[in-house]
């Protein structure tokens, strides 16, 4: 008799683990690409508060060691995590990760960028593929964000303007970390371009291709991009 | 009854199985540290040395396939016979006849190296392939390009199933692959290995040239690997037609203007010319520019003297550098075109 009520209780257990993992395992966070307030549309002319027309081809970055701040101060940190987020990839613009509790998140933190430990492990997977084309040749280390286009400003070949910015070693250690506090547990991250663009003129820098003092100012300077928007949920 | 049935039917599925995946493993390798020399640098647990994984690197790094019009492969710069260099090519030349900055660096040893290049820019072995794909003096191609080439390949997707369990070719397994290669490539059975495992002797001019290598080469070219892996400046002035700054290039420091990596001197009777630019043709020409070294503050302190030896002595040197050649080595079939 005692070990018919054993069943039933495991299998109660069982279904109570099982359907809320399915309730709160999984949390989708979507990152928005943007100028301004809307969408960004590649090859679009946009125009910065620096008066330099923009058209944008290539849009790629890295976010990494993302963790989320809960409102009791615990934390719920991703392990291996590094994700490759391409405006020409709708797919990698939505990270989803594991969240096994019910409690409200309060901030996003991660990294824009690679650490050094995966920029000295040679080749790796997935997201870190050199396949992706984000990692440097003859000066080694990962390319922590990518962005190319064309100004009118740019008397280059083409008029076009490459920001290729990484580096992991000091002084030029380039990878930023992003914190974003948000109260509501529906957000996304927005990601303006018009926030980098605005601070710099296209007439003085507009290529950077490996590590140095250039870099990591842009670094500092891409850290504005990043914000929340919050929405309720019947928004979505 | 019926239940264990069942039971011995399933556990012998399970073993039929798992003696399936024994056989269809990869052959490890044990890789073998020559006696008295130190820990390799490379960490073997991230890529373990398998047979099938050797014979697909050795593959690729014959096969032009990883150019962007097919003609350049890695051992069009790297020839077995001379230490893996180009030999009798100053500068080395690439794609469409193009010509780089630099004279390809020999391949041995690699597994202790804790950087490369001449300039030590790149970190790992696994990435330095990186550099001669995508330079477009050399094979101008890019690595997303050559995996897509590679999947095409009915052979090669083959070969990655048994190098790594699966037909997945991806730019990580192409990369291991190639350094799965590339570190066996060890070079430790010349006459002065076998000297100093007391299977050989010395003639009375290579010992003498030995005694003169250890008083006045051998604090960067440090036994028993030839060089201490570190960048300095030799006291070759620059050339103006190719303004190479060096390491400066990569750490931006002007203390490591024109410094260039210590290369090893194993093989060195067939690794000419000499120097990251190839300025030299001869050893004899290698060790003039060292026994009347001009003074100048950038130099070393290794270099702040100059080593001033007779005629003798300097034919003495050559004679040890020249028990440095490894024939096994420089014709082993298993590092040879796979036919």
């Amino acid at each position: 008799m005692k070990i018919k009520y054993l069943h039933i209780f495991v299998f109660t257990l069982f279904f109570h683990w099982a359907y809320s993992q399915e309730k709160k395992d999984n949390f989708s966070l979507q990152f928005k690409i943007k100028y301004e307030n809307e969408s960004l549309i590649q090859n679009k002319k946009y125009i910065s508060l620096s008066k330099d027309t923009l058209q944008f081809e290539t849009f790629r970055f890295y976010v990494s060691n993302l963790k989320f701040i809960l409102n009791d101060n615990s934390e719920i940190v991703e392990d291996n995590s590094y994700h490759l987020i391409d405006i020409d990839e709708p797919s990698s613009q939505l990270i989803s990760i594991s969240k096994k509790s019910n409690k409200q998140i309060k901030r996003v933190v991660f990294s824009l960028g690679i650490d050094s430990t995966a920029s000295v492990s040679g080749a790796l997977s997935g997201d870190l593929d050199p396949t992706k084309g984000m990692y440097w040749a003859w000066q080694s280390g990962y390319i922590n964000f990518k962005i190319e286009g064309k100004s009118s400003s740019c008397k280059t070949r083409n008029n076009a303007f490459q920001f290729h910015v990484g580096g992991y070693l000091k002084p030029n250690y380039a990878i930023r970390t992003i914190e974003l506090n948000t109260k509501n547990s529906n957000f996304e991250v927005v990601i303006d371009l018009a926030q980098l663009f605005n601070q710099i003129k296209l007439s003085e820098i507009n290529s950077i291709m490996i590590p140095g003092s250039k870099a990591s100012d842009i670094a500092d300077k891409a850290k504005l991009m990043f914000s929340i928007s919050e929405f309720s949920p019947n928004e979505k | 009854m019926k239940s264990k049935n069942k039971f011995i039917i399933l556990i012998g599925c399970v073993l039929v199985f798992s003696l399936a995946f024994t056989f269809l493993r990869p052959t490890p390798i044990y890789f073998q540290i020559p006696k008295g020399w130190p820990k390799p640098n490379y960490d073997f647990s991230k890529n373990p040395l398998t047979e099938e994984g050797f014979q697909l690197g050795r593959k690729l790094f014959y096969d032009p396939i990883l150019s962007k019009d097919s003609t350049i492969s890695c051992a069009s710069c790297h020839l077995q016979a001379t230490g893996f260099t180009h030999v009798d090519h100053s500068l080395s030349h690439g794609i469409d006849g193009k010509i780089g900055t630099r004279n390809s660096m020999t391949m041995m040893n690699l597994a202790w190296s804790k950087t490369f290049m001449w300039d030590g820019g790149v970190n790992h072995l696994d990435v330095q392939p990186l550099n001669p794909i995508t330079s477009s003096v050399e094979m101008n191609e890019t690595l997303a390009n050559v995996v897509q080439k590679l999947q095409k390949s009915d052979k090669y997707k083959s070969l990655f199933f048994a190098a790594f369990g699966d037909e997945n070719i991806t730019g990580q397994r192409v990369l291991k692959a190639l350094s799965q290669y590339e570190l066996m490539l060890v070079s430790s059975n010349s006459k002065y290995d076998k000297v100093i495992r007391k299977e050989a002797v010395f003639t009375e001019q290579e010992r003498n040239g030995y005694q003169l290598f250890k008083n006045n080469c051998a604090s960067c070219h440090t036994e028993p690997l030839f060089t201490n892996g570190k960048y300095e400046n030799n006291g070759i002035p620059l050339d103006t037609t190719l303004n190479d700054i060096g390491r400066q290039r990569i750490t931006e420091k002007s203390e490591d203007n024109l410094k260039f990596k210590v290369p090893t001197l194993r093989n060195i009777q067939f690794t000419n010319p000499y120097m990251h630019d190839g300025r030299f043709k001869k050893l004899t020409e290698v060790i003039k520019h060292y026994n009347s070294i001009e003074k100048n503050k950038n130099l070393p302190k290794q270099l702040q003297s100059s080593m001033n030896l007779t005629d003798n002595e300097r034919v003495d040197l050559i004679a040890f550098l020249l028990t440095l050649t490894d024939t096994e080595f420089l014709f082993d079939k298993r590092f040879s075109y796979p036919r």
